[in-house]
C-alpha cells in the first residue's frame, strides 16, 4: 500500500512541475517521470494478469512519443 | 484499493485537459496532451478495458509523430 501511494505522489508531482514549468526542454523529464511512476501504478494496483501487457504497451509508447517530442525540438532548435 | 487509481486518473486527465487548453506554444500542448493521454489509458484500466487500452497506448505515439511532422514541415516552408 505504501509503494503504491507513493507511485502515485511521484506521479502528480511530476505531472505538476511539468505543466507548470517555463522551459520546454526542461519538461521532458518531469514527463518520462510522470510516465514510469504511472505505469508502476498500473502493474502495482490492477489484480488483472494481463495489466502487465498494458503496462508493457503504455511504456513503449509514452517514451516514443516523449522522445519524438524532443529530438524534433533538439533538431528544430539547431535549425 | 482501486479509489487511489481513479484518484490519480481524474488528477492527470484535468491537469493535462486544461492546460492543453491554456498553454500557446505547441511542443507544450503535445506535452500536456500526453498527460491527458495518461489520465484517459488509467481510466480504461480501471474499467476493464485492458485491450482498449493495449490499443490507445500503443496509437498514442503514432498521432503525435504525424503531428510533430507537419510542424517540422510548416518550420521548413516558412524559411
Amino acid at each position: 500500500m505504501i509503494v503504491e501511494g507513493i507511485c502515485i505522489v511521484i506521479a502528480i508531482y511530476c505531472a505538476l512541475r511539468a505543466v507548470f514549468e517555463r522551459n520546454t526542454l526542461k519538461k521532458l523529464p518531469f514527463i518520462n517521470a510522470m510516465n514510469f511512476a504511472v505505469t508502476g501504478t498500473l502493474v502495482l494496483l490492477m489484480p488483472h494478469p494481463i495489466t502487465i501487457g498494458v503496462a508493457l504497451a503504455y511504456f513503449v509508447g509514452s517514451t516514443l512519443e516523449s522522445n519524438a517530442i524532443a529530438s524534433t525540438f533538439a533538431s528544430r532548435e539547431n535549425q | 484499493m482501486t479509489d487511489l487509481i481513479i484518484i490519480l486518473a481524474i488528477v492527470l486527465s484535468l491537469l493535462g485537459g486544461f492546460s492543453t487548453v491554456f498553454v500557446r506554444s505547441s511542443f507544450d500542448k503535445l506535452i500536456c496532451l500526453g498527460i491527458l493521454t495518461s489520465g484517459a489509458v488509467l481510466f480504461l484500466v480501471n474499467k476493464g478495458y485492458l485491450d482498449v487500452a493495449i490499443c490507445v497506448s500503443l496509437l498514442m505515439p503514432i498521432g503525435t509523430i504525424f503531428i510533430l511532422l507537419l510542424l517540422g514541415k510548416k518550420r521548413e516552408e516558412t524559411k
